[in-house]
């Protein structure tokens, strides 16, 4: 007769946690949600790669938009001229991006860059070479001093066309969520009107229209202000659901009885506890606001005055076969933004959402 | 409520819908700013005003924007009259491609050039299917296996790839092992096509930049969605069972898998049709992507107008193809 070793049992524990499970209370011992977060997104390899490389390419946009101010700053002042070589007395046209700070040498401050707006036609068509690490393109443009500067255009159009997208969207969304009834039926009617023609014709079909337009901020600005009015629906969805499902619990209720006014229960409590999935869209949707307007400017549907990853795109695409590095840069830093944004988005969707993971 | 009457419901659903997309499309060409008759008549070369206005008038009646006798036709009117045309599949003429000094009809371009893209579309559509379906079941099995890792890793960079920028990149990599840069030129489209054989040729590098976009997209969807069901506890239960590993999988997990899957891919349809467009465009493959670009590149309003009322008409017909689909994948759904 077979007897069971007691010994053998695990009567130690009564509850089997599993090492995964440990180790997630051992994260959330003493912490606020957003440290918690933010551990969960340390812990991830993937999301923390995307973490860096959305700093660096900030800090790049941030830098060269810095530089190139202050640049600009010195030669309408007129401390600088632009041109480094001593005694050439050329034009007036700012060549370089110096830096230069009062005390220094006027005459040899420190050569940062070719001006990314400098056609140096001697020197085109080159490829990558210790003086130029990216070649320069079919103008003589330094293609290294194009893509630094052109982070500035490409990152600002991704964060300001989606800021405003989701802002619409948080917005209508949250008005269609909590009243309900007829505006909601208007706005679903709305949204499904607007996601019946595919994004990028439209867009296509409206910057062609109105591409007239003088508004400041140039072409570009046409383009963010229509990219947002078309682009709200997905972002209203999902706030509206949310707001259905929290509109409901206790503690909307308990504010109701206290004699909260609508604006501050939307604003103070149902808001802030949606904010979870709005920060997910806006940091995916920023990838495919990027792609998008990359994608606008390399059909030919951009600002080819302006410094951006997607016109530069645009304007060597032909080039490709005979000088790959000319279109190959800027293809590849809009790779890796939209590849970053992805990986944080990803990782973020996962920390703030733990049940939606694999 | 039957079958039959779900599918004539949802498609008399069409109907509104569209009339809204056309009525927005015309609304956004009226409040746009720039005379569209000073676009289209260009630098006419006139030395007096007299024959520059006679111009003008003799154009603006032409386009429906002025009657007979010079009075300006309300917008409504301009309205009614588009949807009637519409109605008899009448698109006017086009203002840039010409033919015998005059616009083609733009019926006739569509009609000629809808065969490209529809191959082009369906034949990238099924590959990048099968693929998803294939890549998904093997990351979502073994999950975090070699294979499955490094599956993921590739979707991932494909996912973060533009797709315009996968185009090229084919291109160039077809350029160096081939000399074959797949931009189609005009012996690749004599008819009769089935039996020219250029026109296979230049169908590949099209076809494989479309599925490679689609497939990155898909197969991301049916891992997670299998992954999901693996750990339902039915499928549990048919381990437990005994059950053969591959009757698991495809007879129990991969069918209840499909209905998001095909939700979401319903839902995507646009994002491909816009990725087409951009397939189109990088390989000089002439489809409705290609003319639709000119179009708007030569500011063509009534092509773009036509383009516009045609792709979102497509969509809806392919959203209402996943609805029925539905009702037959899962018996469970009412209608």
């Amino acid at each position: 007769m077979a007897t069971i070793d007691k010994e053998e049992l695990p009567v130690k524990e009564e509850f089997l946690l599993d090492e995964k499970t440990l180790r997630e209370i051992e994260t959330m011992k003493g912490a606020g949600q957003w440290s918690i977060v933010w551990r969960r997104i340390k812990k991830d390899k993937m999301g923390m790669l995307g973490f860096y490389i959305v700093l660096f390419l900030i800090a790049m946009a941030f830098v060269s938009w810095l530089l190139l101010s202050f640049d600009n700053w010195l030669t309408t002042q007129g401390y600088m001229y632009g041109n480094p070589h001593p005694g050439f007395e050329g034009s007036r046209n700012n060549l370089y991006i110096e830096l230069w700070f009062p005390g220094m040498d006027i005459e040899n401050p420190i050569i940062l860059f070719q001006h990314p707006r400098y056609m140096d036609h001697a020197n085109a068509k080159l490829p990558p070479s210790f003086q130029y690490p990216f070649g320069t393109d079919a103008n003589g443009q330094d293609m290294l001093s194009r893509v630094f500067f052109g982070a500035t255009v490409s990152l600002a159009l991704g964060f300001i066309g989606q800021m405003t997208t989701v802002i619409i969207g948080t917005v209508l969304g949250s008005i269609a969520g909590f009243y309900g009834g007829i505006v909601d039926d208007i706005l679903q009617r709305v949204i499904e009107l607007l996601y019946s023609m595919p994004g990028f014709i439209l867009m296509i079909f409206i910057i062609v229209l109105f591409e007239d337009v003088n508004i400041p901020g140039g072409k570009y600005a046409v383009v963010v202000i229509f990219f947002s009015l078309i682009g709200w629906g997905g972002t209203a969805l999902i706030v509206r659901s949310n707001f259905f499902s929290l509109k409901e619990q206790d503690f909307v209720e308990a504010e109701r009885a206290l004699g909260a006014s609508d604006m501050r229960i939307i604003f103070r409590h149902i808001l802030p506890n949606s904010l979870a999935p709005i920060i997910i869209i806006v940091t995916l949707g920023i990838a495919t606001t990027i792609f998008t307007f990359a994608a606008l400017a390399f059909f030919g549907f951009g600002d080819p005055t302006a410094i951006s990853w997607g016109d530069d795109l645009n304007r060597w695409q032909d080039f490709l076969i005979e000088y790959p590095w000319m279109p190959m840069f800027p293809a590849l830093f809009i790779f890796f933004t939209v590849l970053g944004f992805n990986l944080l988005g990803d990782s973020l969707r996962d920390a703030l959402d733990p049940r939606l993971k694999d | 409520m039957s079958l039959r009457g779900f599918i004539v419901r949802r498609t008399i659903y069409i109907i509104p819908v569209m009339l809204g997309i056309t009525l927005m499309n015309f609304t956004l060409i009226n409040i746009s700013p720039g005379d569209p008759v000073i676009v289209r008549i260009g630098l006419i070369q006139c030395n007096t005003v007299e024959c520059y206005n006679n111009a003008y008038n003799k154009e603006a009646i032409e386009m429906g924007l002025l009657s007979k006798d010079l009075y300006t036709v309300p917008w409504f009117e301009r309205y009614v009259e588009f949807v009637n045309n519409l109605l008899h599949f009448d698109f006017g003429r086009s203002w840039y491609y010409e033919q015998a000094g005059q616009g083609m009809p733009i019926s006739q371009i569509i009609g000629e050039r809808a065969v490209y893209t529809i191959t082009l579309n369906i034949l990238s559509f099924i590959f990048s299917l099968l693929l998803a379906t294939a890549i998904g079941v093997v990351s979502a099995t073994r999950q975090n296996s070699f294979w499955d890792r490094s599956l993921t890793v590739a979707m991932l960079l494909g996912y973060s790839m533009p797709l315009f920028w996968l185009a090229k990149l084919l291109m160039l990599m077809s350029y160096y092992m081939f000399k074959f840069t797949g931009v189609a030129n005009k012996d690749a489209f004599e008819t009769p096509l089935i039996i020219n054989g250029s026109f296979y040729k230049y169908l590949i590098l099209p076809t494989l930049a479309l599925t490679l976009g689609g497939l990155v997209f898909m197969a991301r969807l049916v891992r997670s969605q299998l992954l999901e069901i693996l750990r339902q506890d039915y499928v549990v239960t048919a381990k437990a069972k005994g059950l053969d590993r591959r009757a698991v999988i495809y007879k129990h997990a991969f069918r209840n898998g499909l209905l998001p899957i095909v939700t979401i891919i319903g839902n995507s349809l646009p994002g491909l049709l816009a990725g087409s467009v951009m397939v189109e465009r990088v390989f000089g493959w002439p489809g409705l992507g290609t003319v639709f670009l000119e179009g708007a590149l030569f500011r063509d309003y009534p092509l773009m107008m036509a383009t516009n009322t045609i792709f979102p008409f497509l969509f809806l017909v392919a959203r209402l193809l996943t609805d029925i689909t539905y009702v037959f994948i899962d018996p469970r759904i009412k209608y």
